[in-house]
């Protein structure tokens, strides 16, 4: 078929004039937040070396062959460039390290809702310091900013993935019955998490925890019933008893009421090793944004340190503000017009005004 | 703020309306030609089987009700807290009786509505194969010689022998579930909270019956 000149690609995105103003307006909300909780700005590489972005995302990057012969990719996400320049540039810096960033990434996504190739994510993450104290505070964090921007009612669903890990580590699963089960758990397939179970031999307790953690969802209360539920499995209590103590800390900072507990929250689970969470709205039918602890991913840079962080979607909460028509764009103010009998008149009043700091549209000379 | 309810008036219309209504839940009759209905607390989105899991993705329903072979051929992003338990077939490979058991060409060549999910078959068990996407009448491609088998879903497998078909591979065993949106879930709990429980009721004693 024949391509016109005027056609653009799938997945890329154009803002103008209103969109663009109401876009930047969220973004430096958001980023007044991250600046609030001292973090600093980092504004890493628009790509780089492709086995910087290792992982789920691999086969989602897009990846070009520089003029020497290396493979590599454009970002595809923040995180794993924040951590390779951790354990780099910034290899002096004692922990805890504190950035934010705000920017575009970009991956192959099948059409599907709320997903474009071309994103906006505003993040920030924690790296290194005292676990639980940075769990707490990057939820904290990520609720303040929902509010800043001018989100209602979202609610952060929190999960573990130590759970999950910890009741099919040492029952003898082949890594691909474990991948299929984290899929249909992920769906809440509770039927389909028994089948596959069955078909992996696995029974007992530990089938029944698995089978459990498909409905462990909802208010606090979920995190007595699933202790009670797995009590036999050490090393699950001992995820939950971590998530506990951040919800705890969360709920005496008054932000009990908008946290919700899914156990069966198991995405990820190559990259995150503790807390995940996800922030979701009524309005909106994704989540808005999400993030998690990655204790592991330094260490592939050689610089062995537990991490925490978060990112929002600054197209998701443009949407969610515009369906809860809270997003207003910040008016456009008005411009002096200037004109004059001749441009160089024309244009010698212009730059006058615009030395006072005026805002001016420039007509230029009569004809 | 009410819940809205995707599904079609296709094969699982009349075992949904059996569950919602043995769990206590209003429930739409399929006269009239209106696409939205309300009754009580639910919105009802009439809408083409097929696209119920787009509907419920996109969040405009917050959950469905669809057949596990649509569900997975869409590989929507959303939850399926519950197999409703009717509507029971399977995605099936269906081959001309009689056919020899290799076919005359190294790529067998498969018609289907579900070619996501007939891809995954064949190509999975590094079986080569070329995929024809049709809209229905599938049982044709193979009489008519456009294709050398087809996946399709059987129910009683009574289309099949009257066409001169016979099921050699199971490809899914399907049922209807129910799909919830994701983020319904989390941030409409309190609706969607007590829509679940009711309906895993229903097919509890249902089971037990």
């Amino acid at each position: 078929m024949t391509r016109g000149t005027t056609q653009v690609p799938p997945g890329v995105q154009c803002f103008v004039g209103d969109e663009a103003r109401r876009r930047r307006a969220i973004e430096e909300r958001v980023v007044a937040v991250f600046e609030g909780w001292d973090y600093e700005e980092i504004i890493p590489p628009l790509y780089d070396y492709a086995d910087a972005f290792g992982g789920a995302l691999s086969p989602r990057t897009y990846s070009f062959v520089g003029r020497d012969g290396a493979l590599l990719a454009l970002r595809p996400d923040f995180t794993s460039l924040l951590a390779k320049i951790a354990a780099g540039r910034l290899a002096h810096r004692e922990p805890p390290i504190r950035l934010y960033y705000s920017g575009e990434v970009l991956r192959f996504e099948p059409p599907r809702a709320g997903r474009q190739n071309e994103l906006h994510q505003m993040g920030l993450e924690r790296l290194g310091g005292d676990a639980r104290t940075a769990d707490a505070e990057v939820v904290a964090i990520a609720a303040e900013c929902l509010d800043a921007a001018g989100a209602r009612d979202c609610v952060l669903a929190l999960g573990h993935v130590g759970v999950f890990t910890g009741l099919t580590a040492g029952c003898g699963l082949a890594g691909v019955d474990v991948e299929r089960l984290r899929e249909a758990l992920g769906r809440k397939d509770q039927g389909g998490v028994g089948e596959l179970l069955r078909e992996a031999g696995l029974s007992g307790e530990p089938a029944a925890g698995v089978r459990r953690l498909a409905s462990l969802a909802g208010d606090a209360r979920v995190l007595d019933e699933a202790e009670r539920a797995l009590a036999f499995c050490p090393s699950a209590l001992q995820a939950l008893a971590e998530l506990k103590a951040v919800a705890a800390a969360l709920q005496a900072a008054g932000l009990g009421a908008r946290l919700s507990f899914d156990l069966a929250e198991v995405r990820g689970l190559d990259y995150y090793t503790g807390l995940v969470f996800r922030a979701y709205a009524p309005d909106l039918g994704f989540e808005v944004g999400g993030g998690g602890r990655y204790d592991r991913l330094l260490a592939r840079f050689g610089r062995p340190m537990p991490a925490v962080g978060f990112m929002l979607g600054l197209d998701r909460l443009a949407a969610l503000l515009e369906r809860q028509e809270n997003g207003e764009a910040p008016a456009r103010p008005a411009a002096a017009e200037v004109k004059a009998e001749a441009l160089g008149a024309a244009l010698c009043e212009a730059r006058s005004r615009r030395g006072r700091g005026e805002r001016v549209r420039f007509e230029g000379g009569a004809s | 703020m009410s819940l809205a309810v995707a599904l079609s008036k296709g094969k699982l219309f009349r075992g949904a309306g059996d569950r919602f209504r043995a769990a206590g839940l209003p429930f739409p009759d399929a006269e009239g030609r209106k696409l939205v209905v309300e009754q009580g607390e639910l919105r009802f989105l009439f809408v083409k089987d097929v696209d119920v899991p787009t509907y419920v993705e996109h969040g405009i329903a917050d959950c469905g009700i669809v057949g596990s072979d649509v569900l997975r051929e869409a590989d929507a992003d959303v939850y399926e807290p519950l197999d409703l338990g009717f509507g029971r077939c399977r995605l099936a490979v269906a081959r001309p009786q009689g056919a020899p058991a290799e076919p005359r060409h190294a790529t067998l060549r498969v018609a289907t509505k579900y070619p996501r999910l007939a891809a995954a078959h064949f190509l999975g068990q590094g079986r080569p194969a070329e995929f024809v996407k049709l809209s229905g009448s599938v049982e044709l491609a193979c009489v008519l010689g456009l294709a050398d088998c087809i996946v399709d879903v059987v129910e009683t497998g009574a289309t099949l022998r009257e066409n001169g078909l016979r099921v050699v591979e199971t490809v899914l065993e399907c049922s209807a579930r129910l799909v919830v949106n994701r983020a319904s879930y989390h941030a409409r709990r309190d609706a969607v909270g007590p829509l679940l429980r009711a309906l895993q009721a229903a097919c509890a004693q249902e089971v037990g019956a």
